[in-house]
């Protein structure tokens, strides 16, 4: 596999994963408000903080207009083409690699990457309402899985299925620390007091575990809540620990695994040597901060390798 | 209803219909097609042509164009009535298009050494040499197998007649064959009844012939060999092509900045380190592909290729300087060229040419230029040609002054009556105008396609072809007429 090829392939995975993840957290906090919690802290520009923007700003210094918060934020997130955040966007993102690296990939998967590429062409153009969007986010998760599965059933095994993988769940990974940050501790009251439990299954819809979570409480000896559950239950596939085990599988062969391995083992550690019901919520936020600056290390490491070429070589590798 | 859409077809005069013969009858290799519209009728036909239509989009099958500094990628074109044509005629132009290409080798391969050719007269010494596909940094070179040119896309078209004719030899970056393979693809999943209905050949070991063509050019036999195919990038008009062949093909798909070159040696730089290329399946242009020995202002090159190349360390399909041959005014010699080689007749014959470099052919071209074909030398993509019966009083004037200014640059060929085939227009099978590109591969053996790409002239009454300026395509069926 050409060193070119390795960004390209390494995000494609992050921007399928990202796709399908922002389709789910859509879905998952449109359940969420129009539950009509009315004391709800909650807001639809949480949606934006989530993927990284600051909401309340990006949403104040919009032009007056007749569009409810609702339908202005679906803008950012769904059809705004030019929002870096907008499932459109993230789709030509993921256009554009795949173009670039069709080399690698399987024809069946190329095909599935462009229906799925014409299918938000043709649907993603202009807001709908609520139960229009209900199904096509779902729709637009379901492709991303059939992209997946394809993928699984008939890709080589090699470097590039490797990188695609890490690239998957390393957007996963960061996906599930923004949901905790912004939508679970952003919640809490910094005090200094022992966290309160935190059983807010409402949010564990947008990581569609609802389900395996309740499987979870009720196979834990001491007392546990969503926030162990998201980051240590390893046999929860949209856990933190889930993922990173998940990298450390496809790294091994590649050729700068062992830096990669290196890096992983410094997260996991942070997320066995503490006592995670023991902390304060500050120290929590902490955890996530360092989870998270973890994360942005480890994407580095993978997309720089370190090749051992004879030293006058080296400079041109690099040009 | 069926018979009556075919009913109501209108041939061209003096055209020869690849689907209907002059009497109105279906020709016996089109039959299971006419079958299938008879039982299914017109309605079915737009139908199938509305579903490979979404079959192509979702394939993701498509060309780029530039317009306005843009790059657009369309849905490619393809018409849902196929061409149909007999084995038997298919074997004896195979062979033909094998002969050429062989002559043709023989003949590069001599211009680069002894040129005997231009010693004996039979070529004009002056029309090679002070042509700018030339290159004289390739002189002394020897590719493996003496073959320079190892992948050629010949452009047939037929006479009114329907003999076919070589309208042109493509020897430098040849492209569509990944567009014939696409059409095949979609055809079979859009007609699936017709396959099983009739003997078609296949078309989809061409990724593979092609692989053993390259690997056979290694010049490390024995070993696994190393190829590449050399693009000049992702906004490249071609690149879906690019793209498609190196992955059918399971080879690595690199641009120059992916190479570097050492010790004249050529490296790719791949995830594990520097790996040695053997072979470069280049699809740049080759003044392009080495800064140092050709155009320094080239950012698509890399630097001592051509030192690599030249000492053999490393093969490049095809190979520098090929395009020597790829030039209209040396095409007009091609039919003495097979003969000086090979001391045989040439299989398939050139469409008539008058060089505008003679002055009495000139004389004869500027006097009839609103009866005949005009065509630059040097150009591709049907771009600066004159076609005489449809051009203004203007547009002669202007070629008769740019032949006159630079007559070596022009030939001229009578309008000919292009075949047509039944395509799909609004609904209504209409006879449209169409040539077919077979793909030609040398390298240790030689190799045609089964069959090749139709390109249609969608336009009525249109000569033009080329994709770039609206033509389309259709699947071409080779059809077993020995059983």
């Amino acid at each position: 596999m050409l060193l070119k090829s390795l960004d390209h392939i390494f995000w494609l995975g992050r921007y399928l994963e990202r796709l399908d993840d922002t389709a789910r957290l859509i879905n998952a906090t449109s359940h969420l408000l129009i539950d009509s919690h009315k004391d709800s802290q909650f807001s639809w520009s949480l949606l934006l903080d989530v993927l990284g923007q600051n909401g309340a700003e990006l949403l104040s210094g919009l032009p007056a207009s007749d569009l409810t918060v609702e339908q202005q934020v679906m803008g950012f997130l769904i059809t705004d083409a030019d929002s870096e955040v907008s499932i459109r966007a993230a789709c030509t993102a993921l256009k554009q690699n795949a173009r670039t690296v069709r080399q690698l990939i399987p024809r069946d998967m190329w095909e599935e990457l462009n229906s799925l590429d014409l299918f938000l062409q043709e649907h993603c153009q202009q807001l709908q309402g609520r139960q229009h969007r209900y199904r096509l986010m779902t729709e637009v998760s379901r492709r991303c899985q059939m992209v997946v599965g394809v993928l699984d059933g008939t890709m080589l095994r090699s470097d590039a299925f490797d990188l695609f993988n890490i690239g998957r769940h390393l957007e996963r990974a960061d996906m599930t620390t923004r949901i905790m940050d912004v939508m679970v501790l952003q919640q809490l009251q910094p005090t200094d007091i022992k966290r309160p439990r935190f059983r807010w299954t409402s949010i564990l819809n947008a990581l569609g575990g609802v389900e395996s979570y309740h499987y979870y409480l009720a196979h834990q000896h001491t007392e546990v809540d969503a926030v162990d559950y998201l980051l240590t239950y390893a046999d929860f596939p949209r856990s933190i620990a889930y993922c990173l085990h998940r990298i450390v599988a496809s790294a091994k062969g590649l050729p700068h695994g062992a830096a990669i391995l290196q890096r992983i083992w410094q997260l996991q550690d942070l997320l066995k040597t503490q006592s995670l019901s023991e902390l304060t919520t500050a120290q929590l936020h902490q955890l996530i901060d360092e989870i998270q600056a973890g994360i942005i290390e480890l994407h580095q490491v993978i997309s720089t390798p370190k090749l051992e070429v004879p030293t006058d070589l080296s400079q041109q590798m690099s040009a | 209803m069926g018979a009556k859409i075919f009913g109501h077809y209108q041939q061209i005069d003096q055209c020869f219909d690849e689907l209907v013969q002059a009497d109105g009858q279906i020709r016996t290799p089109a039959a299971a097609i006419a079958r299938f519209i008879d039982r299914h009728g017109s309605a079915e036909l737009i139908q199938r042509q509305e579903q490979l239509n979404q079959t192509i989009s979702a394939m993701g099958v498509c060309f780029t164009l530039y317009s306005d500094g843009n790059n657009i990628d369309r849905c490619w074109p393809l018409d849902v009535m196929p061409r149909t044509i007999p084995s038997s005629e298919w074997q004896q132009t195979s062979a033909g298009l094998k002969q050429r290409l062989a002559a043709l080798n023989l003949f590069i391969d001599d211009l680069y050494h002894d040129q005997r050719i231009l010693k004996e007269g039979i070529v004009p010494a002056d029309l090679v040499l002070d042509s700018r596909n030339y290159l004289a940094p390739c002189k002394g070179i020897s590719p493996r197998y003496g073959v320079w040119a190892n992948i050629c896309g010949t452009d047939l078209v037929r006479d009114g007649s329907g003999k076919f004719l070589v309208l042109e030899d493509n020897l430098r970056v040849p492209s569509g064959v990944s567009y014939m393979l696409e059409n095949r693809t979609v055809m079979k999943r859009v007609f699936p009844e017709l396959f099983a209905d009739s003997f078609i050949y296949p078309v989809d070991d061409y990724p593979h012939q092609l692989w053993r063509m390259l690997a056979s050019l290694s010049p490390r036999p024995g070993d696994v060999p190393c190829i590449v195919l050399l693009t000049p990038g992702v906004y490249n008009s071609a690149y879906f092509e690019h793209s498609f062949l190196a992955q059918q093909m399971g080879i690595e798909l690199a641009e120059n900045t992916d190479l570097l070159v050492q010790d004249d040696i050529v490296y790719l730089k791949t995830l594990h380190g520097l790996q040695r290329v053997d072979v470069i399946y280049r699809r740049v242009d080759d003044v392009f592909i080495d800064p140092q020995a050709f155009r320094p202002d080239s950012v698509l090159g890399i630097p001592g290729l051509i030192k690599a190349w030249a000492k053999g360390n490393v093969s490049i399909a095809n190979a520098p300087g090929s395009g020597v041959a790829d030039d209209k005014v040396i095409y007009a010699y091609v039919p003495q060229i097979i003969n000086y080689y090979l001391g045989e007749q040439p299989l398939i014959d050139n469409v008539p040419t008058y060089l505008c470099l003679d002055p009495k052919q000139r004389e004869y071209v500027l006097a009839n230029l609103d009866q005949l074909v005009v065509k630059p030398a040097n150009e591709s993509g049907g771009y600066g040609i004159l076609i005489g019966p449809r051009s203004t009083k203007e547009e002669q004037q202007q070629m008769a002054a740019a032949i006159q200014a630079n007559p070596r640059n022009f030939i001229a060929q009578p309008t000919l009556a292009l075949s047509t085939a039944p395509t799909l227009c609004d609904g209504v099978l209409e006879p449209r105008h169409l040539d077919l590109r077979p793909f030609i591969l040398q390298g240790r053996d030689l190799y045609c396609t089964t069959g090749g790409l139709s390109r249609v002239a969608l336009k009525k009454g249109s000569l033009v072809v080329n994709s770039s300026q609206g033509g389309g395509s259709k699947d071409t069926w080779i059809i077993n007429d020995e059983v």
